[in-house]
Formats: C-alpha cells, sequence, structure tokens
C-alpha cells in the first residue's frame, strides 16, 4: 500500500492503494468515475482517456505510483467544461459516435486537440485520434466532426 | 442516362437529414451507464467480483476437480463448478451443447470450469488460481477437414460433422460442356473478431423476491432470461435480464456469454455479483467469425450468360454450435447470389474443432461466399472482355424470379437498380487503374443481395407492444436492445408517423425482459422492419383504442375523436385533452396494446429460406503500397436498395461501420490459431481500423420499393459488412491483376503477387 496525493477534476485527494493499482481501476472503483472505459487494458483503444497533467493519457497504463503530485481531469469534469462543446456539438451532429462507449475517450482527446494552439489540422488531428479506436462507426461521423473542427490542411485527397 | 430518380438520396442529401440521436447528449458526457459500469446492486451495496477459471488445455478430460483450497480463502463467498448447477446444465440455439459449466470435457481455451465471488477481483482471481484440476489432454482437432475424417478424434458424442447442406438444379453436366468460359478456384476467409470496446460483463443481483436481475448486455432478454431460469429451475419470470445499453456487440452477444455463470454465483451467494471478461478472457471465450473454405467452379458462355455454378464449402465452428447451422445455411444461400444460373450446385458441411467457438456475426455467413462468388464473376466478366458492371447486370435474376434456394421471395428489383446508380458514378467511369511507381491504384466493383431476418422455421415471429405510460408518454415497448443502431430514433420517428402522435409524445422502452414482450433477437436486421410492420399494421386500433378511452371523460362520441401530436384532438384538429390527462383519468386501467406478428416467411417448404432480401453494390477504391505491400482503402462508394430510409442517422451509421468492419476483413484482419490458441489476446496483436484507415465515404440509399411491397424497409445493419469485404477485394484484384483467393489480403501476399514472373498467377 502506498499514500498518494492527487489532484481529480480540480479536487486534491488522498488515496492509500496498492502502488501498482491502474489509474482507470482506481477511477471506476473508488471514485464511481466510470466514463473512463476499459477496453483493451494495454494502451490500444483509447476508451480509458483522461487528461494526466492536461495532456491525453490511457488511465489503463498509468499505475498509483505515478499519480503523486500529478492531477488527472475525466471526461465528467471534460463534458462540463464548455471548452468541449464545440467537440461535443460535432459528434453529436455528424453521426459520430453509436453504442457511445468509445465516445468518452474521443471527447478526451478531441477536446485536448480543439484546444491547443494553434490547432492542428485535420491530417495531424486524424494521425492523433488512431489511438481511439471505435468499432461502431467506421470512423464516417467522426471524420465528418474532425472536418468541421479542424482546419482542413488536406481538404479533397 | 437514366432519368434521375426521386427515389434516390445521394450521400448529401442522407447528410442533410442527419440529426443528433436521441441519446448522443448523455453518451458524450458520460452519463450512458453500461452493464459494466455497476460495481453495486441496485440497493446500493457493493457487488461481489467473479472470476472465471477457465480451460488452458483446447481438448482435454476433467478427471477431477478440488475447489477446496479456494473455498477456504478468507473473502470468497461463492466457488460454484458443473454440480452446483440445480437445473439445466447446457445450454444453444437449435443444438444444445453448450455447457455452462465444464464437468467432464473441455473442447476450447477458457472454457469455464468454475468460478468465485470473492471481495475483490484479486481475491477472486488468487481463489481460481488455487483450484487444482486434473486433466487427461485429447488430440486437438485443428483444421476442419481433417475433423471431419472417419479417424478424427471427436469433440461432441455423434461425431464433428455439426451441419452439412445441399442443394441445386438444372443440368450440371450439359452447362459444364457448354461453357466457353469456365472458371475454378479455392477461396479461404479468415477468423475476424467483433473487437466490441465493452468485453463481456455486468452484474446479477438477487431482486429480493427470490428471483434475479440480470444487466448484461445482450441481444434476446427474453431468451437470456429463459436460459437462467432453465438452470436455476426457477419460474419463467423470475429473472429478469436488462440487456441494454450495449458497448457494441455486432452479433457477438446475441447468445447468451458468461450471464448464466454470473448468475450462478449471485444465486449461490445471495448477493450481488460483478462479472466482466478481461480482454484476453473475452478473446479467448468469445465467438468469432466463421472461417471457410471455399471451392468454386462457375461457367459462362461466349457472350457472357452464366451457364452454371458449382460452390463447396467447409467452415471451423470451433468447440459449440451456438449459430453455425444458420450460418452455413445463410453461406449456402448467398454462395448463389443475385445471379441467374440455368443449372447450380452448392454444398456445404460445418466443423466441430477445438479452435475457440465460432458464431453470430454481422455478415452471418454470408460474407465468407459473397467475396468468393464475386471474384469468380468478375473474373468470369474478365473472360468474356465486358466490363464487370454490364456483366453482372445482364445476368441478374428477374426482379420477381424466385430465390437462390427456389424459394418464393417477396419481389425486389435491387440489385439492378444499385447496378444502375453506380452505372453513371464518376469513380465507376474513370476507373483506370493507375500505376504511379512505388503506389498502384484500382477500383473494384461488387454486388450482394442479402437476406433479412431468419430463414424459414427460424424464430421469426415478434410481439411488442404500446402501452400509455401513468406520465401520459406513449410507450414503445420491445425486447430489442439498443446496441448503437439508433433504435430509439427509429421507434420515434416511426411512432410518430404510424400512431399519429408527436415524438415528444413517445418513449422507447427497450431491452428489459420485465417490460417488453418478447420480440426474439435483435439480430439479423430485423428490428426496424418489425417495427415498421407491427406499429404499421396496428397504429390506426390504437389510435381508435385511445379515442374509446377519452370519450366518456370528454362526453363526445369516439368518432369525433383524433389522436393526434400531444393528445386527443377533436375533428377540428384542436387539442381537448393531452396523453398525460388522459393517464390521468383512467387511473390504473391504462391502456397496453399488444402486437403480435407471425413470421414472415417464404411460403416455399424450403428450410432455412429467407423471403425478403436487401441489395447493395459498391465502388472500392485503393492504393497499393508496392513497396510494403500495404493496401489503402481511399475511397468507398455504396449504393444501398433498402427500401425507405427510416432513421437517416441509423441507416447512414450502419452502413459506415458495417463497411469499415468489411474492409477490415479484407485487409487486416485475422486471428490465426495454432494448437487451438489463439495467437493474439489483444487489440495490439489483432488490428482493427483506425481513423487513419478509414476512407472517404459516399453512401447513396436507393429507397424505392417494388409496386405493391408490404415487407417495407430492408435492414441495414449486416450488408455494409457484406458489401465492403467483396468490393476492397475487387480493388486491390484490379489494382494489381491479383488473383486474390483469400482474406485478409496482407502485404505479404501482395509482396508475394508482386514478385510473382508475369502471368504466373
Ligand atoms: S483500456 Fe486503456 S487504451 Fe484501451
Ligand atoms: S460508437 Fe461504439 S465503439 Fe465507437
Amino acid at each position: 500500500m502506498m499514500r498518494i496525493e492527487f489532484e481529480l477534476n480540480g479536487e486534491p485527494r488522498v488515496l492509500e492503494t496498492p502502488a501498482e493499482r491502474r489509474l482507470l481501476a482506481i477511477l471506476r472503483e473508488d471514485f464511481g468515475l466510470t466514463g473512463a472505459k476499459p477496453g483493451c487494458e494495454v494502451g490500444r483503444c483509447g476508451a480509458c482517456m483522461v487528461w494526466l497533467d492536461d495532456l491525453p493519457t490511457n488511465a489503463c497504463l498509468v499505475m498509483a505510483w505515478q499519480l503523486d503530485g500529478r492531477s488527472v481531469t475525466t471526461v465528467e469534469a471534460i463534458a462540463a467544461d464548455p471548452r468541449s462543446e464545440s467537440v461535443r456539438a460535432a459528434l453529436a451532429e455528424c453521426g459520430g459516435l453509436q453504442c457511445g462507449y468509445c465516445t468518452p475517450g474521443l471527447v478526451v482527446t478531441m477536446t485536448h486537440l480543439a484546444d491547443c494552439s494553434p490547432r492542428p489540422d485535420a491530417a495531424c488531428a486524424r494521425a492523433q485520434l488512431a489511438g481511439n479506436l471505435c468499432r461502431c462507426t467506421g470512423y464516417g461521423g467522426i471524420q465528418r466532426a474532425v472536418e468541421r473542427l479542424f482546419p482542413t490542411a488536406d481538404a479533397g485527397d | 442516362m437514366n432519368p434521375p430518380d426521386a427515389d434516390v438520396l445521394t450521400h448529401e442529401a442522407l447528410l442533410a437529414r442527419v440529426r443528433p440521436r436521441p441519446d448522443a447528449a448523455d453518451k458524450l458526457r458520460a452519463q450512458v451507464r453500461y452493464p459494466t459500469d455497476r460495481y453495486a446492486s441496485a440497493k446500493g451495496e457493493s457487488a461481489l467480483h467473479g472470476a472465471i477459471l477457465g480451460s488452458p488445455h483446447p481438448h482435454a478430460r476433467i478427471l477431477a476437480i478440488d475447489t477446496s483450497a479456494a473455498v477456504a480463502l478468507p473473502g470468497v463467498h461463492a466457488v460454484v463448478t458443473a454440480p452446483d448447477i440445480p437445473g439445466r446444465t447446457h445450454y444453444g440455439l437449435r443444438v444444445i451443447d453448450r455447457p455452462i459449466l465444464c464437468a467432464d470435457k473441455v473442447r476450447c481455451i477458457g472454457d469455464p470450469i468454475a468460478a468465485v465471488a470473492a471481495d475483490t477481483l484479486a481475491i477472486a482471481r488468487a481463489a481460481c488460481a488455487l483450484i487444482r484440476v486434473e486433466y487427461a489432454l485429447l488430440p486437438v482437432v485443428e483444421d476442419p477437414e481433417l475433423a471431419l475424417a472417419a479417424d478424427a478424434e471427436t469433440l461432441h458424442e455423434g461425431g464433428n460433422l455439426l451441419h452439412s447442406v445441399r442443394h441445386g438444379w438444372g443440368e450440371l453436366e450439359a452447362a459444364m460442356q457448354a461453357a466457353t468460359h469456365v472458371v475454378e478456384d479455392e477461396y479461404e476467409t479468415a477468423r475476424q473478431m467483433h473487437g466490441y470496446l465493452e468485453t463481456e460483463g455486468g452484474i446479477v443481483e438477487p431482486d429480493g423476491a427470490g428471483g434475479l436481475i440480470v444487466h448484461f448486455a445482450c441481444q434476446h432478454p427474453a431468451r437470456d432470461a429463459e436460459v437462467i431460469a432453465d438452470m436455476l429451475r426457477l419460474p419463467a419470470g423470475m429473472v429478469r435480464v436488462i440487456g441494454t445499453p450495449i458497448g457494441g456487440s455486432y452479433g457477438g452477444k446475441d447468445e447468451l456469454t458468461i450471464q448464466p455463470v454470473a448468475a450462478l454465483l449471485a444465486w449461490k451467494s445471495g448477493r450481488a455479483v460483478r462479472l466482466q471478461l478481461s480482454r484476453p478472457e473475452s478473446v479467448d471465450l468469445g465467438v468469432k467469425r466463421h472461417p471457410f473454405r471455399i471451392r468454386m467452379k462457375s461457367g459462362c458462355d461466349a457472350q457472357g450468360r452464366l451457364l452454371f455454378h458449382m460452390a463447396s464449402l467447409v467452415a471451423d465452428t470451433g468447440a459449440y454450435a451456438t449459430h453455425g447451422p444458420e450460418i452455413l445455411d445463410a453461406a449456402q444461400e448467398h454462395a448463389v447470389g443475385p445471379y441467374a444460373w440455368p443449372a447450380l450446385a452448392v454444398e456445404g458441411r460445418l466443423a466441430y474443432t477445438n479452435n475457440g467457438i465460432a458464431g453470430a456475426f454481422r455478415g452471418f455467413g454470408a460474407v465468407q461466399t459473397q467475396f468468393a462468388l464475386e471474384r469468380q464473376i468478375s473474373r468470369l466478366a474478365e473472360a468474356c472482355g465486358i466490363d464487370g458492371l454490364a456483366f453482372r447486370r445482364m445476368n441478374l435474376v428477374a426482379p420477381d424470379a424466385s430465390g437462390p434456394m427456389g424459394q418464393v421471395v417477396a419481389p425486389f428489383d435491387g440489385p439492378r437498380r444499385v447496378l444502375d446508380v453506380l452505372a453513371e458514378h464518376p469513380l465507376w467511369q474513370q476507373r483506370r487503374p493507375r500505376d504511379e511507381g512505388r503506389y498502384r491504384h484500382g477500383v473494384g466493383l461488387a454486388l450482394v443481395h442479402r437476406s433479412d431476418g431468419f430463414g424459414r422455421g427460424g424464430p421469426n415471429a415478434a410481439r411488442i407492444a404500446i402501452g400509455l405510460a401513468p406520465d401520459g408518454a406513449i410507450e414503445i415497448r420491445c425486447g430489442f436492445t439498443e446496441m448503437g443502431q439508433n433504435l430509439i430514433d427509429t421507434v420515434r420517428v416511426l411512432g410518430a408517423r404510424l400512431l399519429g402522435c408527436a415524438e415528444s409524445d413517445l418513449r422507447a422502452v427497450l431491452g428489459d425482459s420485465a417490460r417488453a414482450p418478447d420480440s426474439g433477437s435483435t439480430a439479423a436486421s430485423r428490428a426496424t422492419a418489425i417495427l415498421w410492420r407491427g406499429l404499421g399494421r396496428h397504429g390506426a386500433e390504437w389510435r381508435k383504442r385511445l379515442c374509446a378511452l377519452a370519450a366518456p371523460p370528454l362526453g363526445r362520441m369516439p368518432d369525433q375523436l383524433q389522436a393526434g401530436e400531444g393528445g386527443i384532438r377533436g375533428a377540428d384538429g384542436a387539442l381537448l385533452l393531452s396523453y398525460a390527462l388522459l393517464a390521468a383519468s383512467l387511473g390504473d386501467a391504462l391502456p397496453e396494446l399488444l402486437i403480435s406478428l407471425e413470421a414472415e416467411e417464404t411460403p416455399s417448404d424450403i428450410a432455412a429460406a429467407h423471403y425478403v432480401f436487401g441489395a447493395c453494390a459498391a465502388l472500392a477504391e485503393v492504393r497499393v503500397d508496392t513497396w510494403s505491400g500495404r493496401a489503402e482503402l481511399t475511397r468507398m462508394v455504396i449504393a444501398a436498395a433498402l427500401g425507405p430510409v427510416i432513421s437517416p442517422q441509423g441507416f447512414l451509421g450502419q452502413m459506415e461501420g458495417g463497411a469499415m468492419m468489411g474492409a477490415g476483413l479484407a485487409l487486416t484482419e485475422h486471428l490465426p490459431t495454432a494448437g487451438g490458441r489463439y495467437l493474439a489476446r489483444n487489440l495490439d496483436g489483432y488490428l482493427m481500423p483506425t481513423l487513419m484507415d478509414a476512407p472517404r465515404f459516399e453512401i447513396i440509399a436507393v429507397q424505392g420499393l417494388p409496386e405493391g411491397d408490404e415487407i417495407g424497409p430492408r435492414g441495414a445493419g449486416e450488408i455494409g459488412v457484406n458489401i465492403a469485404a467483396p468490393a476492397v477485394a475487387e480493388a486491390i484484384a484490379a489494382a494489381l491483376a491479383m488473383p486474390v483467393r483469400r482474406l485478409p489480403v496482407l502485404p505479404e501476399h501482395i509482396l508475394d503477387h508482386l514478385d510473382m514472373p508475369e502471368g504466373a498467377a
């Protein structure tokens, strides 16, 4: 067991937990924050995405011992943040979600990209989003949302 | 040029009609709770954690199981093995061959032997590790063809042949003699993984009244409830299954997964039990797409008229039957295609092996044979020097001809209409293969038709209900589950249109065996069509019922009233009584109209044959990197003739999502086995498409149906897969003049082909 102090969605938290427990499990089991989803638990699917010190990070790859002194922002907070509004609107209006299981992870990554300055272009955003698998949409709607949100340096083909 | 067809919705027109899903806002704010998001019972008590001890061997006899050390471990509340099952120990669809917990034999890696419920997952897993199982290893049956040999080790009593099919017509010998061009080859399709992001899991809790509540992703809550009740010897109705929402299924959660095990643990411990498979466990135990080996021989005359077609199929069903027999049936039916063959012979066999379990998967047996068939057709067209589109068009069956099994089918001209649309498409018109040094480009065309619903004799009947809720909402209650296909929107659109109310008057009650009648499985692309038929045929009756109920409080005659938007209206359209007030005036006597739909089946007496078909044609454009051998799908145009589009968002999403899955099957996805073991157990070793692999999609809806059609919309759930896999294969063949014989087309296959001396293929 180790004692960890970190910030979760803006609030200071203290935790006694085995050092090798995953952040994903901590969020879901200890804090009831189930927005981050388990999909692969090897960093491949992006369903568990959170911000760790404001950078998109796979919560399944972060161990408790790495958390001390850091800040974690989950989709629950990001989705309530006005910065995610355009992302959520684009995904909803373009048909960028179906079962919705990948959706929290996408919101987390895309909100970060939309908040970068300068904003990445569509090609760059696409490449970054290759870490968020979606098995339902075929990426049609996600691609349309990306085109709406990011300047399209690669318009056409 | 054809006259512009008012029934054709271009991609832009479709996009213009797309609106956010009713559940989009909640999903985007992570407010939707999936079954696996539940860690506590409804009463708030934290749930026990379950874990399953699966077999480490693909084939073995179980000699002894000792659970004493696991039982003794502090924190363990229940340990179950097969003898703990009070009732039915096996389940299955047509063939009841799958043990809930194995007692005497294991037939694949991960086959469940015991399960534990404990205070934490770590304790549950530790307890599983303490269970001692003594095995006597058996020979591993790996190859489906060898599995059918007389001296093969058998998995089940009765041998390894699970199902076989055969049908045909015409004078085969004479047709072969008459053929000018004959193409004969052997094709192979790989084992594909569903790859739903939410692995199998959920929570089962005692309901406090002697029964159980099961929150587990599924496609058919009523059936699952029945299987669990039978297992526990509980009266039907004491098990309630809530199977929705689902983090992806694609057929993979159609049959029961691990619900019975979770239910047994909850039963034994008397506590809520949460059970979820890790991704590697899910890969081992979840069903996969059936790998097929397909031999085909087909011929045509010098003018390009098809003369005969022979197909011989062998498929690997793995350890248990699940949907295997129906999949072989579909494979045989779709091996014929929408083409007119004067002589035909199709036969197939389905073998048990120790290679995991194969089961239902979007595209369902058909996609495998459609890939091979489309290759045959393209090669015959080429041999005749006729372009592939014209060749297909001239060989279509007539719209009112009998179906691929010779059965009576609902008349349908979809195949011709989708070809007509693509014939005018610029991508088809400018399709020359391009060679740009390192990169080669090609455009492929494919055409498929595919069946809706289950074949004759299958579980095609359905029940749905319309009811007025205490708050005045008109509820459409059905046992179908929402897996992402936008069923809630479909309910709203159809409800408003066919019941005359506003969308805001409606509420969809889905996927709960206690609150909705048994609609059958949310499978076989059938949910939208069943809602359309049910509400269409009984909507007027429902409205009359409401008017009759509103008449006394309003002091009018029922025929002076109409059920409209917001409530009951007078003949002049003025709102007289809102649905909320009507409900309040009725107290407990709220109306429910139960609708029973008979199976919509072909009148022909042919087992497993279908009555209803939809059609798709597609153009796929690939860019092949001749250095790496990697083929990239850059563009995909799909014309889909599925009748009227009900939910544009659902339609588009199903087509694009299905197409990407089919493209995955064609390009990267395969799960090989060695010694009965999967060679990948997670998403890093099994490559599903990412956003970087997605093409530019253009989806065109060809809406109209033949005069007098009573069937209505055809399902869009699967056909995207069916069309994409052959279209991508055709594109690679076109780009490289490559005889594509197996899916997926991996870089090594392409490099091998490019290395081959000219003309050696
Ligand atoms: S669960 Fe973390 S990336 Fe898949
Ligand atoms: S919407 Fe289902 S995985 Fe993306």
